[in-house]
């Protein structure tokens, strides 16, 4: 298992998903929009990411940023944890654990909800 | 006499018992998840393409009640021209060999998936400190997924056709159990507390799903300052 780089492979698969959905474009007008917003008026955690990673398939980067900046700021990382992936798997390497540190969890859930605020604030 | 899933059945109304025993090899897990759910996949998976197949060839007369057009918030002109240019549907003889290579992969996609997700989940609510890898996790949700495996049976009273729409409530409900019961196994094999382990299923559907959560909390709070 450890020789598979899992990783590396699921970039493939997102990166793959986001060109796909370059082809989706002409249709996106009939996708039915967030129903959290559409409910409350507020943006959810997740509102624009489907339009950042429409124009990732674009390779407009800047508007990805816009509709989504923590997506597109993952989208930027995966490179990178890809190739430390296959680096990894190359040398036959277990994957590192999650860090048992509270610092680091609260700090997740802390990016988490600054993304939410940040689009609510935006209107996203 | 043991009757089929007879084990599963007691293990979703005991869930606190259903991981008492020591666990398996993960591929002796993954091979059991597998032999027990996938061909029940593959029903249901056949019986959904064939009545989508058919709502398809309606939708493509026309058949589309106004309601659904204002949900979509689209001309509903332009929308019944889109439907209307839709093209013919293929025949089902001619789709599900592919369910043969398709369902078998979405189970072990779906297998990982939760395992990422739920795993990642777990240590969000500090489940992990028993310092068990991800393989447990894979584990762990090998096991449930083969005992859960019978909602997607439970799931083919839906094609019925009378009980099918009176059961869909229910079956959500029961669907929704079967979600949480992952969080058992998962606090089991991790040796973390069980509330560790459903909060850990929680906060994947939470991040899955846009925060449908936060509505409900959000809603909750709504209707408490409205009291």
């Amino acid at each position: 298992m450890r020789r598979i780089p899992w990783v590396a492979l699921g970039t493939l698969l997102v990166a793959f998903g986001a060109w796909a959905s370059g082809f989706l474009q002409p249709f996106s007008d009939l996708l039915p929009g967030c129903a959290f917003k559409r409910l409350t008026g507020f943006a959810c955690a997740t509102c624009g990411l489907t339009r950042c990673v429409m124009a990732l398939g674009r390779w407009d980067w800047g508007a990805a940023f816009h509709w989504h900046p923590v997506a597109a700021g993952v989208a930027v990382l995966l490179p990178a944890m890809a190739v430390g992936d296959l680096r990894r798997a190359w040398r036959g390497d277990p994957y590192p654990s999650l860090p048992d540190s509270r610092v680091a969890r609260v700090s997740v859930w802390a990016i988490l909800l600054a993304a939410w605020v940040l689009q609510w604030v935006r209107g996203i | 006499m043991r009757l089929p899933f007879e084990a599963s059945f007691r293990a979703l109304l005991r869930p606190s018992a259903a991981f008492a025993s020591p666990p398996p090899t993960l591929p002796r897990a993954v091979l059991n998840m597998a032999l027990v759910w996938v061909p029940l996949a593959l029903v249901n998976t056949a019986g959904t393409v064939f009545r989508s197949l058919q709502g398809w060839a309606s939708l493509r007369h026309g058949a589309i009640p106004p309601s659904v057009l204002d949900w979509f918030g689209v001309d509903p002109a332009d929308l019944q021209a889109f439907l209307l240019s839709l093209p013919v549907p293929p025949p089902f003889g001619r789709i599900w060999p592919w369910l043969l290579l398709l369902v078998p992969l979405g189970v072990l996609g779906t297998w990982l998936h939760h395992a990422v997700w739920d795993h990642a989940g777990l240590w969000l609510v500090g489940g992990l400190k028993e310092k068990r890898g991800f393989r447990i996790s894979l584990l762990a949700e090998a096991e449930a997924l083969r005992i859960t495996a019978v909602g997607t049976l439970l799931g083919l009273l839906a094609f019925l056709p009378v009980l099918g729409p009176v059961l869909a409530l229910p079956l959500l409900l029961l669907d929704g159990y079967l979600w949480l019961f992952r969080g058992f196994a998962l606090a089991a094999r991790h040796g973390c507390e069980p509330w560790r382990g459903l909060a850990a299923t929680v906060v994947h559907v939470v991040l899955l799903s846009g925060f449908a959560l936060g509505l409900f909390a959000l809603m909750l709070f709504m209707v408490r300052m409205a009291v």
